[in-house]
């Protein structure tokens, strides 16, 4: 037996696990409320649930392990909890608990072989950002690195390994989310080396009170989504484009769509052609084309979740409907009982 | 037999809540826009003596039914274009300013709907009738288009709500493709309710509210044509109509909006010139805090009994 193999079988033989195709292949995954209830679903691709998971209180988002049936629901910020979810047997495999002092801050993401962890977190006084770092041979906690920012929100690996963080830029209460710096505000986009050093980061001077809240890759670019914490009578771009190296280009909606979103971007989603921006505060998804021009607006309540699947983008929103989304509209893929939480990922 | 009695319910027509809506406020109060917009355009006038009336009952209408940011309104920028208000960075009269001094063969309905959503509409027209400072030229040509676009787009708006009406009414119906369920056309209509009350407190009162050391009379919507507290009361009094046609058995929401509407006719204000006053700074302010009131009793009596919530996720933020 050659060695690899016999440590791959070692490997399956101490830690039994399934693979994505064992629980029916999802192409998603989506936390949601039904009732007075939280799950995680995983969803196919026409937005039928192949299996739900009890969650102990709202979920925000989640990460898909790369290859094993294994998903991390992240809660709602401040974050009491992040699960490590057996998607087979929908048993918490481990509970993720931060260092003390410090909150998860509602994303994650995992490293392209499956082998790491890296989890969004704040220091719970200041909001000083932090990336967690966990191995998930058995979810030990190995290190944590500075985010270079303040209040991290969501993180993104890009294919050559290094991870994006929107460093959001608003220190929040510990206990009840009230923003305390708004006047001050300075978000950043970052990027660290897989050893977590800086690589670069970019700040939106003109727009400083603009929070990076989002990420999406693009191929070419990371695309991020934005939240206004200044006049809502200012229309501003909620998109941006950053290719490391050179400037962010921000991307505008057309004149007649200025206030649609409301200044609130609340998920983002790419294709290789397109990028969708969500707004529930305004009702509507935005689609750009990938070089920032703005190409359609649909229209429909509560809309948050945005993935992408193929060509096209599925979107979710607080009513209990999934959507499929192109550039000429909206099409309903089904409707439930389940209220689609913030965020919707897509599998592989 | 059960199975299609059971199918039939299922495939309920719209509850009554949203045909009253349809019906008796939202129809009607475009129709409305839309005779008082053609009106105010079919004046041969440029003198604002002569345009003030019909400029106001269009204004008036318009404050019947801006609350409504779904369907028709929506589109193409319309409510923007109608009512683009607040500018904080001044965009139309910019605008209105480059039109005014450049070739006045530019100006014309046609041109207009190319125009910056800024420039056109009631608060265009404010600005020409009653001007903060001399106009570069003569208004006229500017103020005919503008009129003539607002009843172009005041036309529109009534006729698409038909379509967009019947939407609402057949909600939950199979082959609609905006409302999957009778709730959901319920929850659109519930959150105009919500967001109109927010746009009272924060924009139209908190605007020229500004701070109690440094008021901002001026920044009011509707300051020139001396409308500010017009505007509240008939925003208030459109959105009482809305929860009562939501829900006629909602005797705390109504007393409160009743109540509100008292505190404005009480205020006695109609430019919101008192703001200079401490003692009338305060009054605006109590104003404020009984729309915010009023708006959570709605939320907190319309809500159960509609058996709707306001959005999961936009309620949230993250």
């Amino acid at each position: 037996m050659q060695r690899r193999t016999f440590l791959a079988s070692f490997a399956a033989a101490c830690a039994p696990s399934i693979s994505w195709s064992d629980v029916g292949r999802p192409a998603l995954l989506a936390a949601g409320k039904r009732g007075e209830d939280f799950f995680l679903h995983g969803l196919d691709a026409l937005g039928q649930s192949l299996f739900q998971i009890a969650l102990p209180g709202r979920g925000h988002a989640a990460a898909a392990h790369p290859t094993r049936a294994e998903a991390v629901a992240f809660a709602r910020r401040p974050g009491t909890f992040a699960l490590v979810i057996d998607c087979g047997t929908g048993g918490v495999r481990h509970r993720l608990t931060p260092p003390k002092g410090q909150q998860f801050n509602g994303h994650g993401a995992f490293s392209a072989d499956g082998s790491l962890l890296m989890t969004s977190e704040v220091v719970a006084e200041g909001s000083e950002g932090r990336i967690g770092l966990w191995d998930t041979q058995d979810y030990r906690r190995v290190t944590d690195w500075p985010s270079h920012g303040i209040g991290p929100h969501d993180i993104r690996l890009l294919p050559d390994g290094r991870l994006a963080v929107a460093n959001g830029g608003i220190q929040t209460d510990p206990v009840d989310r009230t923003k305390l710096n708004l006047e001050s505000m300075r978000p950043n986009l970052a990027l660290l080396s897989a050893d977590g050093s800086l690589v670069d980061q970019i700040e939106l001077p003109d727009l400083a009170q603009n929070s990076i809240r989002h990420l999406a890759l693009t191929g070419t670019s990371i695309a991020f989504a934005m939240q206004w914490e200044g006049d809502p009578d200012d229309a501003v771009p909620l998109l941006g484009l950053w290719t490391p190296g050179s400037a962010p280009r921000l991307c505008e909606a057309s004149p007649a769509e200025a206030f649609t979103m409301q200044g609130y971007a609340g998920s983002l989603a790419a294709t290789d052609t397109r990028i969708v921006i969500t707004s529930p505060k305004g009702g509507a998804a935005m689609v750009f084309a990938s070089d920032g021009t703005p190409v359609a607006t649909h229209r429909r309540a509560d809309l948050c979740g945005a993935a992408s699947l193929g060509d096209g983008f599925v979107l979710t929103d607080g009513l209990g409907a999934l959507w499929q989304a192109d550039d000429t509209g909206l099409q309903a893929l089904g409707t439930g009982q389940t209220l689609w939480d913030n965020h919707l990922v897509a599998l592989g | 037999m059960r199975a299609v009695i059971l199918s039939l319910l299922l495939a309920s027509p719209a509850a009554a809540d949203t045909a009253a809506v349809v019906q008796d406020h939202i129809r009607p109060g475009q129709a409305a826009f839309a005779m008082a917009a053609n009106a105010l355009a079919a004046s041969d006038s440029c003198d604002v003596t002569t345009l003030t009336p019909a400029f106001n009952a269009a204004y008036d209408a318009w404050m019947g039914v801006s609350h409504l940011h779904l369907g028709p309104s929506e589109e193409e920028g319309r409510a923007l274009a109608i009512l683009f208000w607040p500018d904080p960075k001044g965009l139309g009269a910019k605008a209105q300013r480059a039109l005014l001094t450049g070739d006045p063969a530019l100006i014309s309905t046609e041109a207009l709907v190319q125009q910056s959503v800024a420039a056109r509409g009631l608060a265009g027209l404010e600005r020409l009738l009653f001007p903060a400072e001399p106009l570069p030229a003569d208004p006229c040509p500017l103020i005919k288009a503008t009129a003539a676009d607002l009843a172009q787009m005041a036309v529109a708006l009534a006729l698409e709500w038909g379509p967009y009406g019947d939407l609402l009414l057949s909600a939950g119906q199979p082959g609609n493709p905006r409302f999957l369920s009778a709730d959901e056309a319920t929850q659109a209509l519930f959150t105009q309710l919500a967001t109109g009350l927010d746009f009272i407190a924060d924009r139209q009162i908190g605007r020229p509210l500004g701070t109690f050391d440094k008021p901002r009379p001026d920044l009011a919507l509707g300051h020139a044509s001396g409308r500010p507290l017009r505007n509240v009361t008939l925003s208030l009094q459109a959105l009482r109509d809305l929860a009562f046609r939501l829900s006629p058995e909602s005797p705390k929401t109504l007393a409160a909006f009743d109540h509100t509407l008292a505190l404005a006719r009480d205020l006695n204000d109609p430019a919101f010139d008192g703001l200079a006053d401490p003692q009338g700074w305060l009054k605006v302010e109590i104003l404020q805090q009984s729309v915010r009131f009023t708006r959570e009793t709605a939320i907190a009596e319309l809500g159960p009994a509609l058996g709707v919530t306001l959005g999961f996720n936009s309620a949230d933020g993250d």
